[in-house]
């Protein structure tokens, strides 16, 4: 865990700044009410914690732009400026799967 | 140690451990939360999770919370009122005291609250999280004993079993009459909510029937879907009658089952008020609801701006443009919690940024949903220009039923997060 971990903490760390280490950033606790933290909620909205920063990224910038098809998550992406959508992620991948 | 345990740790840990550090004794703070739903059981359990060294305790006297997301396909005899219930256990794990009775008063500058059962509570930080009331003087001729003739199902729980109750024993062919109350009043899709999923439910056990719709208001949320749906699905069942032509009810007979408007009167075979509504009455004795009956709040930590160390948060608050909702009110309480470890240690809590999500069916395959994204700006909570909005009107690639589809698995994930 801790080899998988270590590299996504430090770029975590790199994102965010090194005095609010990894500090949840705006935003990030409202996405769990959605994206559960733990497997004992049947699903079918995909867990994010754990998945690697990029592709998070990827996913919300897609869904913003429409390029990529969406129910809700254009609508929610929208109101994330890339700062603030890499720093969710960062936070999100350095948190344990 | 679940996973969830280890994330929330994990993530208090990696979050909070300099301000923590840097503020010695900060442990020994004490938080009350009162009220017991998705604002205060996520408010004590994410508090604990922050900063386990504090002191929490929940204030509910009800053993079992009721929910009310998804309460509506309890009417439609599509869910089972146990599954909408969950117990306390899973935040005493979390480490929350949980007092079962109820707060009678709250001292702001003592900063203690009285309990029913004599204990008095002193307090660092105090959540007041009391959910609606109702407003029962706003709305002649309806009080506690109408409900029972007339169910408002606006608290769910007995109230629910018994509006189901009635539409199973009524005769086919008799009229569902609904009223719902002008803004602001909690859930705000909901009544529209529940006229698709009554409708569903006699178009299938009573097809002569029909739903009459008395709304206070002349626009709702997500009205051009639900009129859509209501055209696909329930063509003719469904008469929505707006204040402009009338709907507002002015008085209602729990006797006769009468509702009486600005412009006539409708007898119905099952009656349903939505009444007026306001904070839960604990929030007026503590003195931080003003006089429109809700609690005005600071958009960074929802601390109340009438009594300080008083945060207020999900349906008894004023929330900017946010609506009184599980999602928001889940969404508030985290971000309070974490606001109140970090004031609690001395440090400034960060702006936050706030999302909404709220589900409506209009049949058990069929959702529809509004989403927000909310920041502080000029003193309250603000919509962020373009984001939000509502599912697109074209259903295209079964984008209805997979709404139906996240909407289910929400209130599972959301559910597990508030109470464990």
């Amino acid at each position: 865990m801790g080899r998988v971990l270590l590299p996504v903490l430090a770029s975590a760390l790199l994102l965010a700044g090194p005095t609010q280490a990894a500090d949840a950033p705006p935003g990030a606790s409202s996405c769990t009410g959605c994206h559960a933290t733990t497997r004992i909620a049947d699903s079918v909205i995909p867990r994010i914690a754990g998945r690697k920063a990029a592709d998070i990224v990827t996913f919300m910038r897609e869904y913003k732009s429409g390029a990529w098809p969406s129910s809700v998550m254009g609508r929610i992406a929208k109101g994330f400026d890339d700062q603030q959508t890499d720093a969710i992620a960062a936070w999100f991948a350095a948190q344990p799967e | 140690m679940s996973t969830r345990r280890t994330f929330l740790k994990l993530a208090a840990a990696a979050s909070l451990a300099p301000s923590v550090a840097s503020a010695q004794g900060a442990g020994a703070g004490k938080v009350v939360v009162i009220g017991g739903g998705f604002a205060g059981a996520t408010a004590a359990r994410t508090l604990k999770a922050l900063e386990p060294r504090l002191t929490v305790t929940l204030v509910e006297p009800s053993p079992v919370y009721t929910a009310c997301p998804f309460s509506n396909s309890v009417l439609a005899n599509l869910r089972e009122i146990s599954q909408q219930e969950f117990r306390y256990d899973g935040v005493k794990r979390a480490g929350v005291i949980v007092a079962e009775t109820s707060a009678t008063a709250v001292d702001a500058d003592a900063r203690t609250v009285t309990l029913a059962d004599g204990n008095k509570l002193a307090y660092d930080r105090l959540v007041m999280s009391p959910g609606i009331d109702f407003n029962w003087a706003a709305l002649p001729g309806y009080d506690e004993a109408a409900a029972q003739k007339m169910p408002h199902a606006w608290k769910a729980g007995a109230q629910t079993t018994l509006l189901r109750n009635q539409l199973q024993a009524m005769d086919d062919g008799g009229l569902v009459v609904m009223s719902v109350p002008p803004n602001p009043y909690r859930c705000p899709p909901g009544p529209y909510e529940r006229a698709s999923l009554i409708a569903y439910w006699l178009a299938i056990w009573k097809p002569k029937s029909k739903l009459l719709l008395l709304d206070a208001k002349d626009a709702f949320s997500k009205q051009r879907l639900f009129q859509n749906g209501w055209a696909e699905l329930y063509p003719g069942r469904i008469e929505w009658v707006p204040l402009s032509k009338g709907g507002k009810v002015t008085s209602v007979d729990p006797a006769t089952l009468t509702f009486t408007t600005e412009f006539g009167s409708h007898k119905a075979a099952v009656g349903n008020v939505i009444p007026p509504q306001r904070a839960g009455a604990i929030a007026g004795q503590a003195g931080v609801a003003d006089r429109t009956g809700w609690c005005p709040v600071e958009p960074v930590a929802f601390e109340s701006t009438l009594r300080p160390g008083i945060h207020v948060l999900g349906d008894a608050a004023i929330m900017g443009g946010m609506p009184k909702s599980a999602f928001a009110a889940n969404a508030q309480a985290k971000v309070c919690a974490a606001a109140i470890v970090a004031l609690l240690a001395g440090a400034k809590p960060q702006d936050p940024i706030l999302i909404n999500t709220c589900y409506s069916l209009l049949a058990a395959d069929y959702g529809i949903s509004v989403a927000g994204v909310y920041r502080p700006d000029k003193g309250q909570l603000t919509d962020v220009p373009g984001a939000g909005g509502v599912s697109a009107l074209d259903s295209v690639g079964g984008l209805r039923g997979q709404e139906a589809l996240y909407a289910a698995s929400w209130f599972r994930t959301i559910t597990a997060e508030t109470f464990g």
